[in-house]
């Protein structure tokens, strides 16, 4: 039977990692985002299979020192040599239904579709986080733990200085701004308009997805496609 | 804590969801990329492409800013103007998927005018200018709608540098400018004009015009040239999004234009219009998965140009180049379209735009420049007021150029 995608996310509300937003009481969600977000995991169509299509390269990113959710510094080289990667930007405290809690259930989900596909060797899932001051090891840890991300195939990682922040997103072209009151005092939330990126072995983003078209088997298909080259 | 708490947590949480309105809204502001961030509440400002004309003021076409706030002082006013270089055939504009920057074309020279619209939405500034369209894309010619997907820009084309006929395709471009791949229509369709994607059914719509011999010829002329009026499009293709491989060529006689997807997730269907033959026209899934056509409405002899639809999929707005009149069709039954309203512009139209609350409507004059009759150009606004468009202001366009189309602003997608 097919787990709801508030189930899916459930695990994040259980580590109170989905809670830090102000509610506003006249807002409910709509009709429309309940059954987009449905279709993320049970989409009404048959994606293309994988290697009958082009995914054109569009871009090369830079590797990166980050720090690990062990506290550990690691390049981002290293971790994506040789596999194909999947790299999602998020901060923790955010709580937009189509940000980063669905970047995260649908990097759990692909995570196990990974396993399935026995291509988890072939291919490593990261998640970066925009937040460095308050997402710090320990949250991130948990986090990950939260989402029952296997380490081996899995990471969270954040940058550890503004400048490497401000180069890595350039880098991908992932924007992110601060939510600031009328007051000029920062909200703890950030505006950004969710992306995650499929990166090739020899380091070239091929595709891009956002809240419209999160798909978990289209990203499987789509890694399939670039592995087979 | 058990499930039902921790569900209950879950949506509290998600409650608070448009707060934050950036990647989060997906119902219309008329009729943008599903991937596009919504200007949720009142647009601050309308940018307007704007066909430069000789004598006024410098003559180049420009990006206008109009102030579309009710409470601003200048309501209904220009407030900015930034001209790009010369005459280009100024038509289509579109945002990134980051509403950055709004990428406008030439449809005579080819060239794209990338503006940055964040840092200060009220004045767009050029930042990038790309000439290589031509050679970029192995000769397509009159980039024509600007279209997000993530990372990049989809854009259609409406000819080629071998003959000026129909021929074409679609180019797409990264953010930043570089080209990434030519897409070619198929054969059996090869004309093209608008492209809009149905994220819910991994689906793309193309439809078909003319090419440059057509569209830059003086319209009496070309009227009068049995041989070329043949020489347009009668096609809508129905494409796997994903692939970007085309599944079903349907026969829409007439030139069909503009594409608008209905938005609810469950309808699965979208509408055009002819501008030749002068049809409403539904473009519907059946049960088997294909795609088939129905004439809604006969919208008569009055070459109908863009549409855009209500929020909740419930009318279709319409204007029409020929009598310069703005039709309203209740299409709750969308196999059957009711004109319930209609309004008088001006000498002609082109461009119809909603806002994303469905509560207000904006309209443009200009469509080509050596098809445009003699006479004023304007942008109108107008708001429901019970079951009538009410007109709220007129901007006169006649010293900057022709108003063509509309993208809104807003201040809340400032600096980032």
């Amino acid at each position: 039977m097919m787990r709801t995608w508030g189930g899916r996310l459930a695990p994040l509300a259980l580590a109170g990692l989905l809670v830090s937003a102000p509610v506003l009481a006249h807002e409910t969600p709509r009709p429309a985002e309940e059954e987009f977000i449905k279709g993320a995991f049970n989409p009404s169509f048959v994606p293309p299979p994988p290697g009958s299509y082009d995914l054109p390269v569009l871009g090369k990113v830079g590797s990166f020192v980050l720090r690990d959710a062990d506290g550990r510094r690691v390049s981002t080289a290293a971790i994506m040599r040789g596999k194909a990667a999947v790299v999602s930007f998020v901060y923790t405290a955010c709580s937009d239904r189509l940000g980063c809690p669905l970047a995260s259930a649908v990097l759990r989900d692909v995570q196990q579709r990974l396993r399935a596909a026995d291509l988890a060797d072939r291919a490593v899932l990261m998640t970066i986080s925009f937040d460095a001051a308050r997402d710090t090891p320990a949250r991130l840890a948990t986090y990950a733990r939260a989402l029952d991300a296997d380490p081996a195939l899995w990471q969270f990682l954040a940058p550890s200085s503004p400048s490497t922040l401000d180069v890595l997103l350039r880098s991908y072209g992932q924007d992110r701004a601060p939510v600031y009151d009328e007051r000029g005092r920062f909200t703890g939330r950030y505006r950004h308009v969710l992306k995650v990126f499929l990166v090739d072995p020899s380091a070239q983003i091929r595709n891009v997805y956002s809240a419209g078209f999160l798909v978990p088997q289209v990203l499987i298909n789509d890694i399939k496609t670039v592995l087979a080259e | 804590m058990s499930v039902h708490e921790a569900l209950r947590l879950l949506t509290l949480a998600f409650l608070a969801v448009m707060v934050m309105a950036v990647g989060s809204a997906f119902a219309d502001e008329t009729c943008q990329s599903p991937f596009l961030p919504k200007v949720t509440g009142q647009e601050d400002y309308i940018y307007v492409w704007t066909l430069g004309v000789k004598g006024v003021a410098d003559g180049n076409d420009s990006m206008v800013t109009v102030d579309a706030n009710p409470k601003s002082s200048n309501y209904g006013k220009i407030i900015h103007r930034a001209p790009v270089p010369g005459q280009h055939e100024a038509h289509h504009a579109g945002f990134t998927d980051d509403r950055r920057q709004l990428w406008a074309g030439g449809l005579d020279t080819s060239r794209i005018f990338i503006f940055d619209v964040a840092t200060d939405p009220a004045r767009p500034k050029l930042v990038k200018t790309i000439t290589s369209f031509e050679k970029d894309t192995g000769g397509l010619v009159g980039p024509h709608t600007f279209y997000s997907l993530p990372g990049r820009m989809l854009i259609t084309a409406l000819s080629n540098n071998k003959d000026g006929g129909g021929r074409t395709g679609m180019a797409e471009y990264t953010n930043d400018g570089k080209f990434i791949r030519t897409i070619p229509m198929p054969k059996e369709a090869p004309y093209g004009y608008d492209v809009r994607v149905n994220i819910n059914l991994n689906r793309m719509l193309t439809s078909s015009f003319a090419g440059k011999k057509n569209y830059m010829r003086p319209v009496g002329e070309l009227l009068k040239d049995g041989e070329a009026m043949k020489q347009f499009g009668d096609s809508v293709v129905v494409w796997d999004f994903h692939a970007r491989k085309p599944l079903q060529v349907l026969r829409v006689p007439g030139a069909p234009l503009e594409l608008r997807w209905a938005l609810l997730p469950n309808h699965h269907y979208a509408f055009t219009s002819t501008a030749l033959t002068g049809q409403l026209v539904l473009i519907y899934r059946q049960d088997d998965g294909s795609w088939a056509t129905k004439n809604i409405a006969e919208i008569g002899n009055t070459i109908p140009v863009d549409i855009s639809i209500a929020p909740d999929d419930s009318k279709i707005y319409v204007n029409s180049y020929g009598d310069g009149t703005l039709r309203v069709y209740d299409v709750s039954n969308p196999f059957e379209g009711k004109l319930i309203h209609q309004v008088k512009l001006g000498e002609q139209a082109n461009m119809v735009s909603t806002s994303w609350d469905g509560l207000r409507v904006y309209s443009t004059s200009s469509l080509l420049s050596k098809w445009d009759k003699p006479g004023d150009h304007w942008l109108k606004g107008f708001a429901w007021e019970g079951n009538q468009l009410v007109e709220k202001f007129t901007t006169d366009f006649s010293g900057v150029g022709r108003a063509h189309i509309m993208n809104f602003g807003a201040k809340s997608f400032g600096p980032r």
